[in-house]
Order: structure tokens, then sequence, then C-alpha cells
């Protein structure tokens, strides 16, 4: 070894130079600006590369709302929200060698054509809405081929269980969950919801492991209770239905409404649609003839104009009256049979024009038109319900004698049938006319006093017998029920061609039962071709199907005298069947 | 002086690790909150589903159909049947 060959002083070895430290020095200081430049690109210009991969951790996530349900007035559903699959494709991600037994069975649980799908899927342009509302167990399968590029997220449809007898009440949403129809369209913003959402992070593997803030939580729409008995609505229907097809009408409408509370117990429309499935409606189906339609009610205004003169105490019930022959100006005014003397309550029971027109012309054609606007005519009916119509009542100083003397007997004035059952409820009501719901109501609403009790119970009398002996009703029977009503046949009306002399409107309005009357139920039969027309024949049967298992229905006691019906039993010794959900 | 600046050093080791400890910690139970979230709203779905089952198989016009063709039932004739009236003033 030769150490100190070269450097001999041990001391000079120790004494650094200077310039070293100012090396080290200087690299330091360059690391630390190198440092601080990169954090600044990173902060700056160069963040978007970050931005990118922070993405992929955050997320925000959509969470749902449902859509209220409608339920009726027991709380049955009527309308439901479930969930339902969306089938996304991104077909960049797809692969072209897919192998064709993949595609058919992808292409038959779409329910698509196959090469139509095929075509579909190598289209390279952005993701695209293969089919929506998919059934989840449907869905589920499509998860199962496992096609790369094939997305599935959840969404709501809407269900409705009760089908067609109920299309026209509660109506249907489209695909955004807007209601279009119905009480779905009239009550859209109480039965919508709001998503809600919140920024999350999520790790490897998908899962969620922070919330970043900024939650929305969602908010549900409310479920709505209507006032329609399921029950009596699907009875209402299937009578309707029975009826068109029986008389081999164009269409037919009823409505029940309770008259203590003023709810509309069901409203019935056929020709009518399945709103779980809409395809290739047609308008005539989609119709509410209830609430929409409007028509010349013929001889149902009968008992409006009289009740109205014996309000006045022009007439009574046993007023005799020469009918004979009448003609105001050139027109004549006719009567189905020839009658020379009816009493007031013959001239309701056998509906005689000539006996009505002579009863409005001893009255003011402003004392008729202040009636007719009190009971509602001429006004649209405030029920929450898109197009509901007024119907036209002319002002009375246009009137002429014989518009008077029509107008009594229900031509040159227009109603809807809701806006004719509720007029009854006068009748029904001893004299009030309730305000109508189609919400389920906690407590019977006030109504505003038309007639006196007397006169609506003398008219209630007088209604009886058109469904008795003698009356043109007798179809309108209702076996344990005392019941009445008026018939009406009235021309449909072709504009300003006049009458269609072979086109008919058949009418009934009733009350029951007539001792303690609860319900009030129209009927209207569009066209009846196959035998009669009359209203005492077409829709007076349907009033009696309706009426008989109503009253049943809402535990309303029989009043006619058949034989002894009602017993009285000790409760406590009968056992009770409580039915509990 | 220099044995509280260990303990010092020591607290504060020992307070990061507890601080990864509790981030993980929260982390997991947020996931799990959120599965559970998940799991609740299929569970709502699955009882929609089966409330509109119950409604669609329980709907009036169904049972009429089912009682009148398959079972030959008849609405009771008014004449046969018996109304029974609760006493009023036992309620």
């Amino acid at each position: 070894m030769n150490v100190n060959h070269s450097n001999p002083s041990t001391t000079l070895v120790l004494r650094l130079p200077m310039w070293r430290s100012r090396v080290v020095l200087f690299f330091m200081f360059m690391g630390f600006c190198a440092l601080l430049g990169r954090a600044f690109w990173i902060q700056g210009p160069g963040n978007d590369f970050y931005a990118e991969k922070g993405k992929r951790v955050n997320r925000v996530i959509t969470l749902p709302s449902v859509r209220g349900k409608i339920l009726d007035r027991n709380g049955e559903i009527l309308a439901t929200s479930l969930e339902a699959k969306t089938i996304i494709a991104y077909p960049e991600i797809i692969p072209d060698d897919l192998p064709a037994t993949k595609i058919a069975a992808f292409a038959k649980l779409l329910k698509m054509n196959e090469s139509e799908l095929k075509k579909k899927l190598t289209d390279k342009k952005n993701q695209l809405y293969l089919r929506r509302q998919v059934e989840p167990d449907v869905a589920a399968k499509i998860k199962e081929l496992a096609i790369p590029g094939i997305a599935i997220t959840s969404e709501y449809r809407r269900y409705y269980p009760e089908g067609e007898s109920m299309a026209h009440i509660v109506g249907f949403t489209d695909i955004q969950d807007k209601g279009i129809d119905g009480m779905e369209a009239s009550n859209d913003e109480f039965l919508s919801g709001k998503d809600g959402q919140k920024n999350v992070v999520i790790d490897r593997l998908g899962r969620v492991v922070d919330d970043l803030g900024g939650f929305q939580p969602p908010r549900n729409g409310k479920d709505l209770q209507l006032s329609v008995d399921s029950k009596i609505q699907s009875i209402s229907f299937e009578a309707v239905k029975k009826a068109v097809i029986d008389h081999r009408a164009k269409a037919g409408a009823a409505i029940v409404l309770d008259s203590y509370t003023g709810e509309v117990l069901a409203m019935a429309n056929y020709p009518s649609y399945n709103p779980n499935q809409r395809s290739n409606l047609t308008g005539e189906q989609l119709r509410n003839r209830v609430l929409t339609d409007t028509f010349e009610p013929g001889s149902t205004m009968k008992p409006l104009t009289i009740s109205l003169s014996m309000e006045k105490g022009l007439i009574k019930p046993t007023t005799q009256f020469q009918i004979g022959h009448l003609q105001i100006g050139k027109k004549v005014i006719t009567d189905t049979h020839a009658y020379s003397v009816l009493s007031v309550s013959q001239i309701i029971q056998k509906s005689s024009n000539i006996g009505t027109s002579r009863i409005a012309l001893q009255m003011e054609p402003e004392d008729m038109w202040t009636m007719f606007q009190s009971v509602g005519f001429g006004q649209a009916p405030k029920i929450g319900f898109l197009g509901a119509v007024a119907g036209t009542v002319r002002p009375y100083e246009k009137w002429g004698k014989l518009d008077q003397a029509t107008m009594s007997f229900g031509y040159g004035i227009s109603t809807s049938l809701f806006q004719l059952a509720r007029a009854y409820t006068i009748f029904a009501r001893d004299g009030e006319l309730v305000p109508i719901s189609m919400l389920k109501v906690d407590k019977p609403p006030a109504g505003t006093r038309v007639l006196s009790p007397k006169t609506a119970i003398e008219m209630r009398d007088m209604l009886e017998l058109v469904t008795q002996e003698g009356g043109t009703a007798l179809k309108a029977q209702v076996a344990g029920y005392r019941v009445g009503g008026k018939t009406g046949t009235a021309h449909k009306s072709m504009g300003k061609g006049g009458y269609a002399s072979n086109k008919y409107y058949g009418f009934f309005v009733g009350v029951a039962p007539i001792s303690n009357p609860r319900i009030v139920v129209a009927v209207v039969i569009d066209e009846p071709t196959a035998g009669s027309h009359y209203g005492g024949d077409v829709a007076a049967p349907v009033f009696s199907a309706i009426s008989g298992s109503a009253l049943r229905n809402l535990g309303v006691a029989p009043d006619a005298a058949l034989k002894e019906l009602v017993q009285s039993v000790d409760t406590s010794l009968t056992q009770k069947v409580v039915l509990k959900r | 002086m220099n044995r509280s600046v260990v303990i010092l050093i020591l607290a504060l080791m020992a307070s990061s690790l507890m601080l990864v400890y509790s981030q993980q910690r929260s982390r997991m139970l947020y996931a799990e909150k959120n599965r559970l979230e998940i799991k609740q709203a299929r569970l709502n779905q699955e009882w929609s589903r089966l409330e509109y089952e119950q409604r669609e198989l329980s709907k009036s016009s169904r049972i009429v159909d089912i009682a009148t063709k398959q079972l030959h039932m008849k609405d009771p004739k008014q004449d046969k049947t018996i109304y029974v009236k609760e006493k009023a003033n036992e309620r």
C-alpha cells in the first residue's frame, strides 16, 4: 500500500474546497425549483390529465324518486309505478365478431328483428336506447348474455291493475312519467316526485366509499286517493258494456254519485282501452263521455222544469192539465201517445212533452234560466278533471215561446251526463245541490239549496211512479229497493241540419232508494240500433243493474216491502268477522 | 425536554395511524350504508310489485269472472237475502 504517496499532508485532505458545498447547495436549490415548477404545472395547465383520473372515482349518483300511487276509496291500487329496465347500447364498445347465436338470442329478448338489431349494433354512433320499459326478468336474461357494450339501467313504468274499466278516470302517463290523461294528468304535480342526487367517491371495485356532500334527498310523489269504488266501477263498466253490445250501440256511459257526500263512486265509459297496452288508440276509445260529451238531455229535463213550477206554487202533483193539441207558431209539440187530461204526476210518469210545455209556459223564461244555472248547467264543473265541458244554456233574453217550451223537455239546451247526474242530487238531497268530488271526502260538504225539501220529496215520489205500472221505465226497478228516475230519448242533433230521424240517445237518470236516497245514477246509450231505442228500454236496465249492486255494496238496507227483509239482531250474539289486510 | 419530545412524537405517530384507520373505517361503513340503501330500495320495489300482483289477482272483475264462469255462482236473489241490522243502542 502506498497511501501517503500522492498526498502526504492529512490536514489538507480534511479541508474540503468551498466550491463543493456551493455545488451541492445549487443542486438542492435546483431540485426545489423543479418541484415547485412541477407543482405549478399540475395545478395549472397540466391539470386535465389528473382531472380526468379524478372523474373515474368521483361520481354524481341520481337517486330516483317514485311517482305516487293512485288508490280507490278503499285503498285498492288503481295505478302504481314498478321498476322497469332500459337497455342501452354503446356500439363503439360492442365487438364486431359477436357470435350470431348471441345476436339471435338478444333480438328475441328485445322482441326485435335480428337484421335490424345487427344494423343498429354496427352503426358506430353514440349510445342508443334499444328498448325502454323492459320487464326485470327479461333484463336479467339479457344481462346473462354478457355482451360487452350493452348497459342496463332502471326506471319506472306505470301499471294499471283495473285495466279498461277504470281507464278514463285514472288516465295514463307518458314514457317520461308525466300524466297525459285522466287523474294522472290533472293531479300530475301532486303525484310526481323529484329525483335526488349525491356526489360520491367510488373505489377500484365500484363501491361507494365516501360522500363529497351536495346531497339532495329524492322526494317521492304522494299517493292520491280517489272517491271511486273499484267494485261499483267494475259493475258499472260491465253493465254499460253489455248494454252497448246488446243494443248494438255506438257507445255508452254511466256515472254513480254518492248523494250524501257528493263523491263520484263510478264513472264508466264504453268503448274503452287497456291503459297498460296503449297502441293504436282511437279518439272514440279515449273519450270520457261522462264529462266531455254534451247532448240535449231530452225528457230527463222535465223533473227540473216541473219542480220549479211546484216550488213557485203554481202547481201541485195532483193538478190536472188539459193536454190535447199544442201548436206554437208553426211547430206542433207532439207526444208518443195522445192524452186528454193528465195530472202533473202523470205528466212525469208518462213523459208528456205537451204537458211539460204547458207547465213551462206558465213561467217566466228568466226563472227557468235561473233554475238551469243554479243546478250547474252551462258551467264547466270544477272537479279538477281536464276537458270537462260546460254545455250550453242560451241567455233567456233570446228565448222565444217555442224555445221555452222545447227547453222544458230538454231540446235547445245541452249538458254533459255528469252535469245531469249532479242536477238530480237536488231531488236526492231534499233540495240541495251538492258539490261533486273525484277525491275521497272526509265529511259530507254543505250543499246549496235550490228547492224546498217538500218539493224535492214530492218530486221523488213522482219519479218513483216512472218505474211503476203505467210509467216509462219499468225496467229500472230494483228488487228490494224503491227507486225512481226519469227516462229520456233524444233525437241526435246534427248541428245546423236539424235532427237525425233515426239516431237517438237513450237516457235514464235515477235516484235510489226513494225513502232515503243514497245514490244518483245517470246512464246514456249512444245510438242504440238493435230493438227499441227508448231510454226506458236501453238505459233503464243499466240503471237497475248498477243501482242494485251499488246499494248492496254500500250496505244500504232495502226499503221496499217485498217481505220482512230486515231483522234486528242482537249483535253481541252474532259472531263478528273482521277482515284485515 | 428531550423526553417530552419523544412522547409527543409517539403521540403524533399514533394519532396519524388512528387517522388512517378511522378514514378507512368510515369508508367501509359508508359503503355498507350505501349497499343497505340499495337493498332497501330493491325491497321496496319488491313490495310494490307484490302489492300490484295481489291487486291484479283480487280485482273484482276477475273474481266475478271466476265465480260466474268457473264456479257457476250467482248473486243471491233479493227475496232470498235477509238483512241483518245492528241494534243502534248496543254499539
